[in-house]
């Protein structure tokens, strides 16, 4: 016996126009409801929720909308001794975090606010002998964090403090038979995994490593009927999955391989008509992840509401062009 | 937030809701509160495991409360007795388990539970093993608990024979979990190494007994893409070793260009490549046929003037890359204009799968029990796609008819993946049409009217003198193909082509025709200004030649060009 194929029903009066108005509403209100319980709870990842809101803002061209001093203020609170960066006050500090610190701060053009060389520290003490990279000093290896490490110091323009072939090594010893990556050698391939290990090999100019075809075809398979992305096979369609599908597939150039028209109705299908925001799936709640996934995805597919999105590194092209950080894309 | 459906709810539900959320909320923020002001205070204790594991229970993701158990372990460590510790350890693995179950798909847990195993002082992995088999129960898909797995069975050193075993059985309960597939694609070579040492290939009788599980399973539920996708693997081929695959002389232009199996950088030192004429090492600059190519299948370097002399009847050529290791040797005789040196595509089967020819039987009667199995399934794309490899690994050239008919079916099929299937047909259509110009020793490839979208395997026609790549659905020259160094004539009209970014520094390109396509703009044309020997150009039927003073600009773009067709 099987699994039945596991997908979404479109329903004919889902939103079908790009409401952006609301979304920019919808975050600019998030942060304000400070002592809602969902969103006190969130505070272990509060960092990368700040890069979520302001990077959407900042493609729907609203970003002046947030309280950037507060934040900045924020942020400079969050980096410890070590030099890492937490995901809030009185957490411990981690590449996820300091990798969402950098990011928020080169969109306000800001770094010198942080000590950079201490960051650049950090990230390079968290290198081990097999070119793989720890999240924090607690030793969780993952392909996450070797994306985490290479996309900080790309920012910072230190990417030579690391052992960068031994990175690559690292990488590369993730792939899979299907021309995938998984978290570290031997785990199965996944869509998010795939995006922070081609967007790696973007960054280290090592993308011809990469079985494009194989792992082209295995990504434009992730489409299911609904026009939704998949992360893995038989799983459900889900807008984040959205976003690292054609992310990784703009990366290896292979965006046109699966049917844009579709995947926009189904990312479209996912906005909130009362609240604005998106949410992984048509009718479910809808949260910040999912709405800056769900409005960079409708970019890469050429929205011209919106700005255009770097496939890498998730942020607004304009703003990569000025750092002159210019990450490959396989030609 | 995944998967929470949005509930209507009535003013009375959501005040009760409120009510239950700001009694959450103050527990949430007195317990965390205590936590972090032991930690501040450097009390690690007892305590501390009960007040973070009640916010734990609920949100395994703060990570930082993981720390701050783990900094407990390591100061009860100092102060308990072994078997008191002993205590704690189960204890926190009993808790583990109630979080898991709770919560299956956190990286915090799992990786806290492996470091407590890591630090307990008598850890049970085969426990472990058991607890990882009972939560693959719940979900055979959970990654996360496959990755601990794969850690509790290097600690447990259970054998590789022993986890495909275990892949087998789950297989057998059901088909379509590509968990358990993709964990073999990893065992078989382990377990059933290539007797050539091929890295990360099994054994051809292995890949044997592989075949009839996955057509056992593809027959069972043809629909499950897991055991397609699998299958295909299991007919693949190992990568190609590194190569020098060709040596070409040109006595006209003064050149030598160096092909490799894959693309290179000879400019970085692991990677140099060292040119001896007659015996006598000669420093040459070595170039890539594009700026953009940072990486290159093929790499060219100028002879420095009288490196050849007419009179001389024969001089010897031969590079050495990495260290001499990979060494290709050519000899130009005297009277010859050119001449080279290469492995064929043909000979080396460059577009086949692994089996041996022996064993092609094998492949025959999968390609039969796959045809029986369209004939039940005709709307089926997995299978249509799986004969259209099959047949590529049996005889690419003699089953192109066939293949061309699956392509439709598969296009009918599955319209969403148009434009994968338009560019793999393009693929196949290209490596045929390589395959008949080196049976019949020629260097001229017709291309026309293939339905082409996409061009690729032109490091592989670089011999080639005359290409034609008319009526087909092309948008762009691409940069790759610049590689075709021997190219004298390029017949592309009745494409799409809007950018021509490969027509770069192609010494003996003569004649373009680019009638019928979309170039609007002059400074689409720049590239072939680098192109000197150009003497034709046909733009009739482009947007450009409805440019004012389109000709003025582009004969001072070209000023050696003499026919120019509009």
């Amino acid at each position: 016996m099987g699994t039945q194929i596991k997908d979404v029903v479109m329903k004919a009066d889902a939103p079908s126009t790009l409401l952006l108005d609301k979304h920019a509403d919808y975050i600019a209100a998030y942060g304000s409801k400070k002592d809602d319980y969902e969103y006190t709870l969130s505070e272990y990842l509060r960092m990368s929720g700040i890069y979520w809101g302001l990077t959407v803002m900042d493609l729907m061209g609203q970003l002046s909308r947030m309280s950037k001093d507060e934040i900045i203020e924020f942020i400079k609170s969050c980096q410890h001794d070590c030099g890492g960066i937490s995901a809030s006050i009185g957490h411990d500090p981690h590449l996820l975090y300091t990798l969402s610190a950098v990011q928020i701060l080169s969109l306000y053009d800001s770094l010198s606010v942080i000590d950079t060389d201490k960051v650049v520290e950090y990230v390079k003490s968290l290198q081990q002998e097999d070119g793989s990279f720890a999240g924090d000093k607690w030793g969780e290896i993952d392909t996450r964090f070797s994306f985490c490490a290479a996309a900080t110091l790309a920012l910072l323009g230190k990417l030579d403090a690391i052992n960068i072939d031994k990175a690559v090594e690292f990488v590369l010893s993730c792939m899979n038979f299907d021309g995938g990556f998984g978290c570290r050698p031997g785990s199965e391939s996944h869509a998010g995994q795939i995006y922070c290990c081609t967007g790696f090999l973007s960054i280290t100019n090592q993308l011809h490593h990469v079985n494009a075809d194989l792992l082209g075809w295995w990504l434009c398979e992730r489409q299911l009927p609904s026009g939704g992305l998949n992360g893995r096979p038989e799983k459900l369609p889900d807008v984040c999955y959205s976003w690292w599908v054609l992310a990784s597939l703009k990366i290896i150039k292979r965006i046109h391989w699966i049917d844009k028209n579709k995947l926009r109705s189904f990312i479209l299908a996912c906005q909130d008509e009362e609240t604005g925001g998106f949410a992984d799936r048509p009718g479910d709640m809808v949260d910040p992840f999912h709405t800056l996934f769900g409005i960079a995805g409708l970019s890469l597919l050429g929205d011209e509401h919106i700005k255009p999105v770097n496939p890498v590194f998730c942020m607004p092209e304009e703003v990569l062009q000025r750092m002159n950080v210019h990450p490959e894309i396989l030609n | 937030m995944h998967g929470r459906i949005k509930l209507k709810t009535t003013e009375e539900q959501a005040e009760q809701k409120q009510k239950e959320r700001l009694k959450k909320l103050h527990f949430y923020d007195t317990t965390r509160s205590a936590c972090f002001a032991k930690r501040k205070a450097g009390i690690l204790d007892e305590e501390g495991l009960i007040l973070s594991g009640q916010l734990l229970a609920a949100n395994p993701d703060f990570a930082t409360l993981w720390n701050f158990r783990r900094e407990i372990f390591l100061h009860l460590k100092e102060e308990k007795t072994p078997e008191e510790l002993q205590t704690l350890f189960e204890k926190e693995l009993s808790f583990l388990e109630t979080c898991l179950r709770v919560n299956p798909k956190s990286y915090g847990t799992w990786h806290h539970r492996g470091w407590v195993l890591d630090h307990s002082p008598s850890p049970d992995w085969k426990v472990e093993l058991e607890l990882c088999s009972k939560f693959l129960q719940f979900d055979e898909r959970n990654f996360h608990c496959w990755d601990y797995r794969r850690l509790v069975v290097q600690r447990a050193e259970v054998s590789p024979q022993e986890e495909l075993e275990f892949t087998h059985k789950l297989i057998g309960t059901n088909f379509s979990n590509y968990s358990s597939w993709h964990y073999r694609s990893t065992l078989l070579p382990l377990v059933y190494p290539d007797t050539e040492c091929r890295v990360g290939r099994a054994d051809e009788e292995a890949l044997l007994t592989e075949y009839e599980l996955v057509q056992n399973a593809l027959f069972t539920d043809p629909n499950d893409q897991s055991a397609w996708f699998y299958y295909r693997w299991l007919l693949g081929r190992a990568d190609r070793e590194e190569t020098v695959s060709c040596l070409y002389i040109s006595r006209e232009g003064q050149r030598l260009i160096v092909s490799f199996s894959h693309p290179v950088n000879v400019l970085l030192p692991k990677d140099e490549l060292i040119l001896f004429v007659d015996g006598l090492p000669l420093r040459v600059t070595w170039k890539s046929p594009h700026p953009q190519l940072k990486r290159s299948a093929i790499w060219i370097c100028e002879l420095p003037p009288n490196t050849i002399n007419a009179a001389c009847s024969e001089h010897n050529f031969k590079v050495h890359w990495q260290d001499g290791r990979i060494q290709r040797e050519c000899i130009l005789y005297k009277g010859r204009s050119e001449s080279w040196c290469r492995d064929s595509a043909t000979d080396q089967q460059l577009f086949r799968c692994d089996l041996s020819v022996e064993k092609t039987t094998v492949l025959q009667s999968e390609l039969n029990s796959c045809t029986q199995l369209q004939e039940l399934e005709p709307d089926n794309k997995w299978c249509a796609l799986t004969i259209i490899l099959l047949m590529r690994a049996l005889d690419p050239l003699g089953y192109e008819k066939e293949m061309l008919q699956c392509f439709q079916t598969l296009k009918a099929t599955d319209p969403m993946r148009t434009a994968y299937f338009d560019d793999l047909l393009s693929k196949f259509i290209i490596e045929n049409s390589i395959l008949k110009m080196e049976y019949a020793e020629s260097r001229v490839v017709d291309l026309s009217k293939k339905n082409l979208t996409n061009l690729c395997h032109l490091d592989q026609m670089q011999l080639v003198t005359h290409m034609n790549l008319t009526s087909n659905r092309l948008k762009s020259l691409p940069i790759h193909l610049s590689m075709m160094q021997c190219l004298e004539v390029l017949e592309a009209s009745d494409n799409e082509i809007e950018c021509l970014e490969g027509l770069v520094q192609l010494p003996r390109l003569q004649e373009i025709s680019l009638q019928n396509n979309r170039i609007s703009k002059i400074c689409d044309l720049r590239p072939l200004a680098s192109c000197p020997s150009l003497i034709l150009l046909n733009l009739k039927g482009n947007p450009i030649t409805e440019v004012p003073d389109f000709q003025s600009e582009l004969s001072e773009l070209l000023p050696s060009l003499k026919d120019l067709i509009v």
